[in-house]
């Protein structure tokens, strides 16, 4: 194979480059390819295909191989389309990686715990709330509410869109931990509609001080607490 | 009998749970503390479950009841220290504890007593009117 | 697992702790063991509250309605992330009618808040549970890790 590729590297060169479209990076493969035979590391064929994946689409690469298939004799279809499946797989890994990683930033982004005022802390609710959400946020309120000894806690839902049967099951079973670490908790931010709803499919938040905004619930805490 | 320390301030009992509540245990704290009601003449009892990692539905029904059975005797209830996590797990349980209240600690219930009782420790219990 | 005229079918050699409740403080030790082994697996504070949590009800209700039984906890691995099963076991008198028991609040003795099988199945991602009047009483959960 080695003599094949090397005698008749510039015309399949030039036949890749009608199939691919692109020259560049098939040179590189081809000649790690002729090495074959002599034994190749699998990280180099890797390095070559995954220089590949990088300029010429995925469709394009697949085509180019499979015209090599076809003209070279014994082309090692078999490995090299397992060393394909190992670049992919590399790559599919660090995109889950990343998103792992996108995944916190947004939660960390998504649920400030802020001391507000003293004994005050403040948690502007953003985004929707699955099951996970709801208890890492949970937990991050309640840990914060421990650290800060706060005595009472606000808790902003102006950012989360929709408040149905579970998101509103999450926020009692939030609101009711709250309170028993001995903290009052004041709930703001509920907009028109959400209130209409929420009535509608029989929730109630009884068990918290509703207050119509940040504004009114602030004032509301400041004065209890300068009350204590 | 004592089978807890119990710490006496003002007309306040407060009563640290560091040991395995069981039912053996709980009859006998349970006890204890209704008898020092009675001695001392205490108006409002204080547990302290800060050290206790683990509540479950029996505990919280033993404190329920304790919370009862010294209301029969004047005296309202507090608990204080449960932990972020105890309390995230019983709000998830859904266990319900009415007619006690809570504070994240002694500093917490004693302020809340004060205001809950127009601002003095000593005398009345909040249950008693002029 | 197969269901023949015994409840279920468990070999105690596929478990990595076997706990037997005898005593009350066998309760403890439960706790204590899946505490521990939950923690060892690198599940977050708030699961591994929930899992000693939950072997603490289901221990309890061993110990109070069945006398004694078993209490196995195992790591199962399924597709790569970690799963803890907690499976609880007696031969007790049963529970008459599930549907009622599974009811939060609900007690057949006074001095509790019933079962507290409602809770564990809130505290839990997956909850099975089988039981035969004079047979006994089989409650098998499982949480999966999470990781954040």
């Amino acid at each position: 194979m080695k003599e094949y590729l090397l005698t008749k590297f510039n015309e399949i060169l030039s036949e890749l480059e009608k199939v691919s479209g692109v020259k560049e990076g098939w040179e590189d493969f081809l000649i790690v390819l002729a090495k074959y035979e002599e034994g190749v590391k699998e990280s180099e064929l890797q390095k070559s295909i995954q220089n590949l994946f990088e300029i010429i689409p995925f469709e394009k690469v697949v085509d180019g191989i499979e015209y090599l298939e076809k003209i070279v004799k014994n082309f090692p279809a078999g490995y090299v389309y397992k060393q394909i499946c190992c670049v992919q797989d590399q790559y599919l890994k660090e995109k889950n990686n990343y998103l792992t990683e996108l995944k916190n930033v947004l939660s960390e982004l998504a649920t400030p715990t802020i001391r507000i005022w003293k004994d005050v802390v403040l948690l502007p609710l953003i985004g929707t709330l699955d099951s996970e959400r709801a208890q890492s946020m949970s937990e991050k309120l309640l840990e914060f509410i421990s650290e800060t000894r706060a005595k009472i806690a606000i808790i902003d839902v102006t950012g989360v869109p929709i408040i149905d049967t579970v998101v509103g099951g999450y926020l009692i079973e939030m609101f009711n931990a709250v309170k028993l670490m001995g903290c009052d908790v004041i709930l703001t931010g509920i907009k028109p509609n959400i209130a209409h709803t929420l009535v509608k499919i029989g929730i109630d938040f009884n068990m918290v001080i509703v207050k119509r905004d940040l504004e009114s619930g602030l004032k509301y805490a400041i004065s209890e607490i300068e009350e204590k | 009998m004592r089978v807890v320390p119990t710490i006496k301030l003002f007309d306040c009992l407060i009563v640290p749970i560091q040991i395995e509540l069981n039912d053996s245990t709980v009859e006998k704290i349970q006890n204890q503390i209704l008898n020092e009601i009675e001695k001392l003449g205490i108006n409002t009892l204080i547990i302290d479950v800060s050290t206790i990692d683990v509540i479950d539905s029996y505990i919280s029904y033993m404190l329920l009841e304790t919370a009862n059975m010294v209301k029969m005797m004047g005296c309202d209830t507090f608990i204080c220290g449960i932990q972020p996590q105890v309390a995230l797990t019983l709000a998830q349980m859904g266990i319900d504890l009415k007619g006690i209240n809570f504070a994240q600690d002694l500093e917490g219930a004693f302020k809340l007593i004060k205001r809950m009782r127009g601002n003095s420790y000593e005398g009345k219990g909040i249950f008693d009117r002029d | 697992m197969k269901e023949k005229e015994s409840l279920i079918e468990i070999d105690p050699k596929d478990y990595d702790i076997v706990v037997k409740i005898k005593d009350e403080k066998d309760i403890v030790v439960a706790r204590q063991m899946v505490k521990d082994f939950a923690k060892r697996l690198n599940f977050s504070l708030g699961d591994v509250t929930k899992l000693s949590t939950a072997v603490s009800e289901l221990a309890r209700n061993i110990y109070r309605y069945a006398g004694e039984g078993f209490i196995f906890v195992r790591e199962i691995n399924d597709k790569g992330s970690a799963i803890l099963e907690i499976v609880a076991y007696d031969n007790g008198p049963g529970i008459k009618d599930l549907n009622l028991a599974m009811q939060s609040g609900y007690s057949t003795t006074k001095g509790s808040f019933g079962l507290g099988l409602s809770g564990v199945k809130r505290l839990m991602d997956e909850f099975y549970i089988n039981s035969k009047v004079d047979k006994g009483t089989v409650v098998i959960v499982k949480k999966r890790r999470r990781n954040y």
